[in-house]
């Protein structure tokens, strides 16, 4: 931790993500009730009236509000999305790593599947299909990320499995997916979870492009949807798609940075050792 | 002018831009038509089938108007509010089992070949009745059309049927073909469906995919050295934000159908060169609407019904999502329609507290938490200010303890869910009011209707008092008492609420100041253009 | 060269086995989404329920999901890619339509991303630590964090609608009678921004990686040995670390091409261009089932392709790859 702290960058991304952790979590306690509650006149600029500081959209809703409710909505979603393509991404790399033969060969054949089709794509497909709620646009996500995580687990199961702890572990007669999710999977894991942040990140920005073609959940502010409301007042009413928009960057940097300092940092340490 | 207006708002919006263009000095409106060039219009979409005689919808009219022409037109001015085009004059028999139509002489198809009055009953009998999707309700009893001559066609109905609605439907329900294109084969699948040939002023001449159409003029025109413009090109815009750009980029010269946002309309008004206009579309409203479904126990009980009208702000929602460029509405009838509106109706006022008298007098008591029951909500798609209606809603219906969750879905998702499926408690719908209640409101109010009809009643809704008032309407001759039988329908309605009538709106266009002659008719976005020009 | 045919076969075969999975989970998907291609017709039409029985029944629909899945098997056997319902056209037509437009979007955002991307990767990791090297993979953090959509809209508002530069929207001017190479240049023109908004975002990505993977390269002792044996720097940074660093983003590049296709949904509706991504987002809205197979099934066909091109030119690259690589 304290070699990651020195290294600048990595320590502006966790304070990014500080900052929007801490407005993920005070949102209900700052702005309680519905955030798309009408609140004043409709486009309101920032700063006018100190009770609305970033000003009200086109319903007279609270940007403000929105902008700290969206904060959870985005990294609910980023969260949950990469939790859920690295645990689906890991076991199914393992089984194929571990098993080998015609397991492997079809399970890799269908990360084949899912590479090829473009990942927005399968993403939009879903979600017109299934309907949009937050969940869906979870499922969605992950639906088209596991690949890359179970590509990298089976990669690090095949170069483990020959090793000694798991060789004893065959000795003592352990069932073989004992085996795999047990002494394998964990040793396969950190490789895996290296990838988390650029999985998060992307899953963020894909919600947002999801959201801004109409297809978020519309009972949850996400940035993206602001971004979309606000586009169509793009020229009159600029900030309403500048605020999530910069707050979105802002995170999706936070995240990146954050994840390359971790990377780094381990690298360093690795490189001493 | 006020006649056409939708309210005070754009009189004055109008005002204001009359006084700005004539300030202008390059520009102004009273100029000598002149002769030429190409006007590039943005386009959303680009319908599949651009044959307007099967496809009665605002979508295909945009384009294939221009190419094939009805009987007639809608007009400020004209008798029963209506322009001649194809035909010279319509008459009603007075058993309402026939109509005469004198057509017009000397007019040809763009291929070449003349046309006459074996195409009228060619389309009517080959297409409008049994193809089109409003042809079908009208002429459902249309028997046979006599052709005595070439120029006269005498359509024939088995049972009586109004000529007031006859009437009402000859712009849009009328589009002519040739005959000789369409006999031979399936009629579904000719070409001309995507390369259209009618007698109008324009020719189509291409379509790229996904990047415009083109139509070039009809150099044999009948309309006397008409039409003004050489080409019109319609380019694909799907984005939302694209139009303005295109307009303020001088790329494009028009934007109908409010391609550009209404919020982004005080900004652009203000653009020089560019001028925004609310006429033109006064044929053709819309209404939004609250579907309800009756088959919700609570939503089956008039009192709740009647809380929700209390709820909601019509002005709230006119001023601010319609920012002005809508009417509120008073019930199924559009105030703008001067034949059949109806101000006699019971009044709902935006008043909270009365709301929620209703709902606890229907026994609908709020929980602990302030809620008295959950329902599901669907906005319709398909326009931006349906959305926007739809968050509004979900508010207004917190504030009287309803918890109403939204559901998003697209255009075929949302069909399904509520008019095949009925999987919904509410839903916002933009209907068409077409000029005549038979072929618009009545639907959705009407009991009996299978399922899976788009856009009607399948809120399980019956009331046996309106049903015979609208079977009533159709069988009645007499303009007047059928107009009276639909002022009664209009009161039915609003005191029962089978839906809630919000409010109605009309689109809005943005040109460029050098385009001439546009808005003059109330279908303007969907008529001919013969005379519409481009200044150099 | 054997080596090269070995993998080509072997992919070949492991490909026909993915793209059925691909045919059979895209029809199962839409075949559970609500509302069908009517649905979606009758959105702008209205009508009643006989128009709408006879409709599903003249384009097929009434039959059993089995039935038309096996038929569209069938066809597919045949090449025949079969009927847009939402078109009423043959599909192989209105994708053929649509796919130079997309192939040359692609290709264009891919030539500038990599090309400007290793090029100022090269510059920035020819000296890790340096001030340039902070500034530039900071920069392309920032640019990589940008959405495309939001990009898309802030170039148009300022090269298009302000400067006027370029044209806003489409993909050429609009029956111009252009030819030859009037006619190129007119595309070119049209397609900057757009070509702009889709690469930026892998343009960040290869120069983080060619930045990464030099820095890497650094540390190896072939460099220092090297620099011990007194070659000029540049000599070292482009012969050495640059053409070893590269490897892995020619990778990269075959990854990429699925999913660039996927950003092109956005910036294509964003600019009217009429490419692949927005049919692709058309046939999802028409509920067009035949169509979005045939996209995703070409789109596939595609990607196999790139990535197969991107194997053998690694093969060529890098002698340590054999045929006996497990298709990653």
């Amino acid at each position: 931790m304290r070699r990651l702290a020195s290294i600048p960058e990595a320590l502006v991304g966790l304070g990014i993500l500080a900052i929007l952790a801490a407005m993920a979590l005070a949102a209900s306690a700052l702005f309680p009730g519905d955030p798309f509650a009408i609140k004043g006149a409709p486009l309101l600029s920032p700063f006018q009236d100190w009770s609305l500081p970033l000003g009200t959209d086109r319903l007279g809703r609270d940007v403000m509000a929105e902008l700290f409710h969206g904060a959870r909505t985005s990294l609910a979603v980023g969260l949950a999305a990469a939790a859920a393509a690295i645990a689906v991404g890991a076991v199914i790399g393992t089984l194929a790593g571990f098993a080998g033969g015609i397991v492997d060969e079809a399970l890799m054949r269908l990360t084949d599947a899912f590479q090829t089709v473009p990942s927005f794509l399968l993403a939009l497909a879903f979600v017109s299909v299934v309907g949009p709620s937050l969940t869906v646009v979870v499922i969605a996500i992950a639906l088209s990320a596991w690949t890359g995580p179970a590509r990298v687990a089976r990669a690090e199961v095949l170069s483990i499995r020959e090793r000694d702890f798991v060789a004893g572990a065959r000795v003592i007669g352990m069932h073989p997916l004992e085996i795999a999710l047990r002494e394998v999977l964990p040793n396969a894991l950190a490789p895996v979870l290296a990838l988390s942040s650029v999985i998060v990140a992307s899953a963020i920005l894909i919600e947002a492009a999801l959201s801004f073609l109409g297809l978020g959940d519309p009972n949850r502010v996400t940035w993206g949807s602001m971004i979309a409301e606000g586009r169509t007042v793009l020229r009159s009413a600029p900030f309403l798609s500048i605020v999530p928009g910069i707050a979105l960057v802002l995170t999706v940097l936070g995240v990146y940075l954050a994840g390359e300092g971790v990377v780094e940092g381990t690298a360093v340490r690795k490189s001493l050792s | 002018m006020s006649d056409f207006s939708l309210n005070r708002r754009s009189v004055l919006s109008g005002a204001v831009l009359l006084l700005a263009s004539t300030a202008l000095p390059t520009i102004g409106w009273a100029q000598e038509p002149q002769k030429g060039g190409r006007l590039t219009v943005a386009a959303d979409s680009e319908p599949r089938n651009l044959n307007p005689a099967i496809v009665a919808s605002n979508g295909v009219f945009f384009i294939s108007s221009k190419i094939v022409e009805p009987l007639a037109e809608a007009d400020y001015e004209g008798k029963d509010g209506l322009s001649p085009r194809l035909a010279v004059s319509w008459e009603g028999s007075e058993d309402g089992k026939s109509v005469t139509f004198k057509l017009r002489e000397g007019v040809t198809w763009h291929d070449g070949k003349p046309f006459t009055s074996a195409d009228v009953a060619f389309s009517a009998l080959q297409i409008w009745k049994p193809l089109q999707n409003l042809g079908r309700v009208v002429f459902k009893d249309l028997e046979a059309v006599e052709t005595p001559d070439e120029h006269t066609a005498v359509f024939k109905f088995a049972k009586p049927t109004p000529f007031q609605l006859i009437r009402n439907a000859l712009p849009a329900l009328t589009s002519v073909v040739p005959k000789h294109i369409y006999e031979n084969g399936k009629i579904e699948e000719n070409q001309a469906n995507t390369a259209p040939i009618g007698t109008g002023p324009f020719k189509f001449a291409e379509h790229k995919a996904g990047q415009y159409y083109r139509l070039e003029k009809n150099t044999a025109y009948w309309g006397k050295s008409k039409p003004n413009l050489d080409e019109i090109v319609y380019q694909v815009l799907p984005d939302r934000s694209a139009a303005a750009n295109a307009l303020e980029a001088e790329e494009i010269q028009l934007a109908a159908f409010s391609a550009v946002p209404l919020a982004d309309l005080d900004r652009i008004s203000k653009v020089p060169g560019l001028k925004v206009v609310t006429k033109g579309y006064e044929g053709l409203t819309y209404q939004l609407v609250v579907e309800i479904n009756h088959r919700r126990k609570e939503l089956a009980d008039v009192k709740v019904r009647q809380a929700i009208a209390h709820a909601i702000n019509k002005e709230f929602v006119v001023k601010t999502i319609f920012l002005g460029y809508a009417e509120t509405a008073s019930g199924p009838v559009p105030k703008n329609d001067k034949q059949f509106y109806s101000a006699d109706v019971p009044n709902y006022a935006f008043d909270i507290a009365k709301a929620n008298a209703l709902l606890d007098e229907a026994g609908y008591k709020p929980g602990a938490d302030g809620k008295r029951f959950k329902l599901k909500l669907l906005p319709a798609p398909y326009f931006n200010e349906t959305k926007q209606f739809g968050d509004y809603l979900r508010q207004a219906l917190a504030a009287i303890g309803i918890d109403a969750e939204l559901v998003n879905n697209d255009s075929a998702a949302h069909i399904k869910a509520v008019y095949t499926d009925h999987a919904f408690d509410l839903a916002v719908g933009p209907p068409v009011f077409r000029g005549d209640p038979a072929i618009s409101t009545t639907i959705l109010a009407q009991s009996g209707i299978p399922d899976g009809v788009p856009f009607s009643n399948q809120g399980g809704y019956k009331n046996a008092d309106i049903d015979a008032i609208i079977a009533k309407a159709a069988e009645t001759l007499d303009a007047s008492a059928r107009t009276d039988l639909y002022k009664e329908f209009q009161k039915k309605v609003v005191e029962d609420l089978p839906f809630i009538n919000v409010a109605d709106w009309t689109f809005i266009s943005v040109a460029s100041d050098k385009v001439g002659n546009i808005a003059d008719n109330p279908r303007w976005a969907v008529s001919n253009w013969s005379d519409t020009w481009l200044a150099k | 060269m054997s080596r090269a045919f070995l993998l080509l076969r072997r992919r070949l075969a492991g490909s026909i086995f993915v793209l059925l999975i691909v045919i059979v989970g895209t029809f199962l998907l839409l075949e559970a989404a609500p509302g069908d291609a009517v649905d979606a017709y009758v959105v702008s039409t209205g009508g009643d329920a006989g128009l709408v029985e006879a409709m599903r029944q003249s384009w097929g629909l009434d039959q059993s999901a089995a039935t038309r899945l096996a038929s569209y098997l069938w066809a597919l056997l045949h090449l025949d890619l079969g009927q847009s319902v939402a078109f009423s056209r043959p599909i192989r037509d209105v994708i053929l339509e649509r796919l130079p437009v997309t192939l040359i979007l692609m290709g264009a955002s891919t030539a500038l991303s990599f090309g400007l991307g290793s090029a100022l990767g090269i510059y920035a990791g020819a000296r890790p630590g340096s001030l340039r090297d902070r500034f530039l993979s900071t920069a392309s953090l920032a640019l990589y964090a940008v959405p495309g959509f939001w990009l898309a809209l802030v170039l148009v508002i300022a090269f298009a609608v302000d400067l006027r530069w370029f044209p806003i929207s489409g993909f050429e001017t609009i029956a111009s009678g252009k030819a030859g190479f009037a006619h190129a240049a007119d595309i070119a023109h049209h397609l900057v921004l757009p070509v702009t908004s889709l690469g930026v975002i892998y343009l960040a990505l290869y120069l983080r990686m060619m930045r990464a993977g030099m820095a890497e390269v650094w540390r190896l002792d072939f460099v220092r040995a090297a620099r011990a044996r007194g070659l000029s720097r540049r000599r070292i940074v482009l012969a050495h670390v640059a053409r070893n660093a590269l490897l892995p983003l020619v990778t990269m590049l075959g990854l990429q091409s699925a999913q660039m296709l996927g950003g092109s949904v956005v910036i294509e509706s964003i600019f009217s261009v009429p490419g692949l991504g927005r049919l692709a987002q058309e046939a999802v809205a028409l509920r067009d089932t035949p169509l979005l197979l045939g996209i995703i099934l070409v789109s596939a066909v595609l990607v196999i392709l790139i990535n197969l091109l991107v194997d053998i030119a690694y093969a060529f690259l890098d002698p340590r790859v054999g045929a006996s690589e497990a298709g990653a």
